[in-house]
């Protein structure tokens, strides 16, 4: 009897998630299986994609400088992004906290407002900006400060930027979310023990709302190591990164298995990486966050 | 002169007047409480003192020197939240030095005196603990400690003890008077639990409305409440509205209902209609025949070591307090006698005036 009703209560919670569940196993689960299987198959030019198990894509991506010069772009322009987001976000979210309405309401919505955006929409905007004869060098040529325009459109910096401004949303929020829990009485004690208003913010606000930094940190990093849209576009033919480098693959080249092998490495990676990090923050911060 | 002035305080926010004119002095290393109830005006006064909201008008003055313009971080007064306000991510030891670094104190003398504070708080054990592994009694002891190891001129409290629970909160009263009367800081403390502010106080300033009604030693203002909203805010009290009808040199007679009391009225300047307020401790039950006047008992409540009765009366209910003496107490329905010295009728004028 017992046996039964207990199996009776755990029953339910299972037939309430499945929906989600089967969702998440088909839509999620199964095609990341599928290009799993896909990577370890071969290809040829004339005939195609061969069935087997072999590893020759993943030792072609792992021997080929070409692909190497991808991956460490890619993780470069991601560790760059990260810094930057963190840099300016953190200050960002902190000038957003000190804000009075309704002034408040209206930043948080221009910072937020983006998002609601297409990301494509938004990178083809930051090349009519940064393009050779966009906004930003014909004004400044205008101006008269430079005779040759600046070159940012199919440069790193000129992906970087975008990206910063892509992703930085992401980075105010998760800050905003720590400053929101910090008492002001303690900003207010550390001013009357003496410190500046910097020293507050550097000894006492930041250390504070240090894991939103990290963990806005690791959404940042995450999102541009995968990011697609933005290097397609403002990166060219010639810049790329692993995404664009996975798309070529499958769409001008065909050669299915070697994108597939490129997607899970980029996967692998992101995942060591991501995982790493979060376990030397958890070590540096257990003691005072729990 | 005295060390610390507050002249004409006044902050509105918008067409609010939040402290109204506050005038007070404090002498060095006095204790002053500034008592009242919520809204009143106590924790934006404090502020002002600490630097954090700027005056609408009025100056601060510490020490003879004019601190109105003066930025928090420069005002070199010890602070002690509500909140505790500890820093988190900072084992106590780095909370209390925090201060001495920023008045960049040497290293071993840091040291020293972290742990001197610490001592004097009883919490030389627990350097190397983070905030939250305290309890609330010793997270506030660690406030104290760090608001104190700055050796400041000026020591503000803000309800310092409200998060405590009862039986902590009295021993931490005792220990913070005597702390303080150790290191002799001034010391202002703002609350609005009165038997805090008097048993812990030399003077206590009752606020109403972000006004001062009435500054003055604890006994003082309890015995001699200057209106109603003192005696009334300060202990227990029997507020009866009566009419002045006669006037013999230092006494008058109040009557209140159908019967009358004599009362003093040492400088003459009760008239008219007034309030007659007596301490429920200030009257006595006796047997009916002895008493002044005759009441029924409706309710008695037992507190230890004391009792506290309801009681009916020609001139309204009243509350008296006995002392528990051991012997057998009046009971609900008894008739009785209610009987009092003349010492302990305070009469006010009816309407509190401001000035
Ligand atoms: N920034 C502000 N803007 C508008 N009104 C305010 C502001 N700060 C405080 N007040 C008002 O000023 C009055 C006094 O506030 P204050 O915090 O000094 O009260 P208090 O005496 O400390 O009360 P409590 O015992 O509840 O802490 C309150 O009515 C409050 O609503
Ligand atoms: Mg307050």
């Amino acid at each position: 009897m017992a046996e039964i009703s207990a199996r009776r209560r755990l029953l339910p919670p299972y037939l309430l998630s499945a929906p989600a569940l089967l969702l998440y196993l088909g839509l999620f689960m199964a095609p990341l299986a599928m290009t799993l299987m896909l990577s370890f198959n071969s290809f040829d030019f004339y005939k195609g994609i061969l069935p087997g198990f072999s590893f020759v894509n993943y030792l072609e991506v792992v021997t080929d400088e070409y692909f190497h010069e991808v991956f460490l772009r890619t993780f470069g322009i991601s560790l760059a992004v990260t810094v930057l987001c963190a840099l300016l976000g953190t200050p960002e979210a902190y000038i957003l906290h000190r804000m009075r309405n309704p002034w408040k309401s209206l930043f948080m919505l221009a910072i937020l407002g983006p998002l609601l955006i297409s990301v494509v929409v938004r990178t083809l905007g930051w090349a009519l900006l940064i393009g050779d004869s966009g906004v930003l060098n014909d004004a400044l040529i205008g101006a008269g400060l430079i005779d040759e325009p600046i070159r940012l459109i199919f440069t790193t910096t000129g992906v970087i930027i975008a990206l910063v401004h892509v992703l930085i949303p992401f980075m105010v929020l998760s800050v905003w979310a720590s400053l929101q829990k910090l008492d002001p009485a303690v900003e207010q004690a550390g001013l009357s023990l003496g410190a500046s208003q910097f020293t507050v913010l550097r000894r006492i606000v930041v250390p504070q709302v240090m894991p939103g930094v990290l963990s806005g940190s690791l959404i940042v990093f995450a999102l541009t190591a995968s990011a697609f849209a933005t290097p397609a576009i403002l990166g060219g033919r010639r810049l790329k990164v692993v995404a664009t480098t996975a798309y070529d693959e499958y769409l001008n080249t065909l050669n299915w298995p070697l994108g597939a092998a490129i997607a899970v490495l980029l996967l692998i990676a992101n995942v060591i990486i991501i995982a790493t990090y979060n376990k030397v923050i958890e070590k540096k911060y257990a003691q005072a966050f729990q | 002169m005295s060390f610390l002035r507050l002249e004409g305080l006044v902050k509105r926010y918008g067409d609010f007047t939040a402290v109204d004119n506050v005038e007070l002095s404090v002498e060095k290393g006095e204790f002053v409480s500034l008592l009242g109830p919520s809204g009143c005006g106590k924790t934006t006064t404090l502020q002002m003192i600490a630097g954090f909201e700027v005056p609408t008008q009025g100056r601060v003055i510490i020490d003879g020197k004019d601190m109105t313009d003066v930025k928090a971080s420069q005002r070199g007064i010890g602070i002690v939240f509500q909140s505790y306000a500890l820093f988190p991510h900072m084992p106590v030891a780095a909370n209390v030095s925090f201060g001495l670094e920023m008045r960049k104190v040497s290293k071993e003398e840091r040291k020293r005196r972290v742990m001197q504070t610490l001592e004097l708080v009883h919490l030389q054990d627990f350097a190397q603990r983070f905030p939250r592994e305290l309890s609330g009694g010793q997270r506030q002891r660690v406030a104290l400690a760090r608001a104190l190891v700055i050796e400041p001129e000026v020591l503000l409290l803000d309800e310092p003890l409200s998060a405590l629970d009862a039986k902590i909160r009295e021993d931490m009263q005792i220990e913070l008077r005597s702390i303080q009367q150790k290191v002799g800081t001034t010391t202002i403390l703002v609350t609005h639990d009165q038997s805090e502010a008097m048993s812990m106080s030399d003077r206590v300033a009752v606020m109403n409305e972000g006004r001062l009604v009435q500054v003055g030693a604890p006994y003082d203002a309890y015995e001699f409440p200057e209106d109603l909203f003192v005696s009334n805010f300060l202990g227990k009290t029997n507020l009866l509205e009566g009419k002045v009808t006669a006037r013999n040199g230092g006494e008058v007679k109040v009557r209140i209902g159908e019967a009358e009391l004599e009362a003093r009225d040492v400088d003459g300047s009760i008239d008219g209609r007034v309030n007659v307020s007596v301490r429920p401790e200030k009257l006595h039950l006796t047997t009916p025949q002895d008493g002044a006047l005759q009441g029924r008992v409706l309710t008695r409540i037992f507190l230890g070591n004391h009792w506290v009765y309801q009681v009916q009366s020609p001139i309204g209910r009243l509350l008296v307090t006995q002392q528990n003496t051991g012997q057998d107490s009046a009971r609900e329905g008894e008739e009785v006698g209610i009987s009092w010295s003349v010492d302990g009728i305070r009469v006010l004028a009816a309407e509190a005036d401001h000035g």
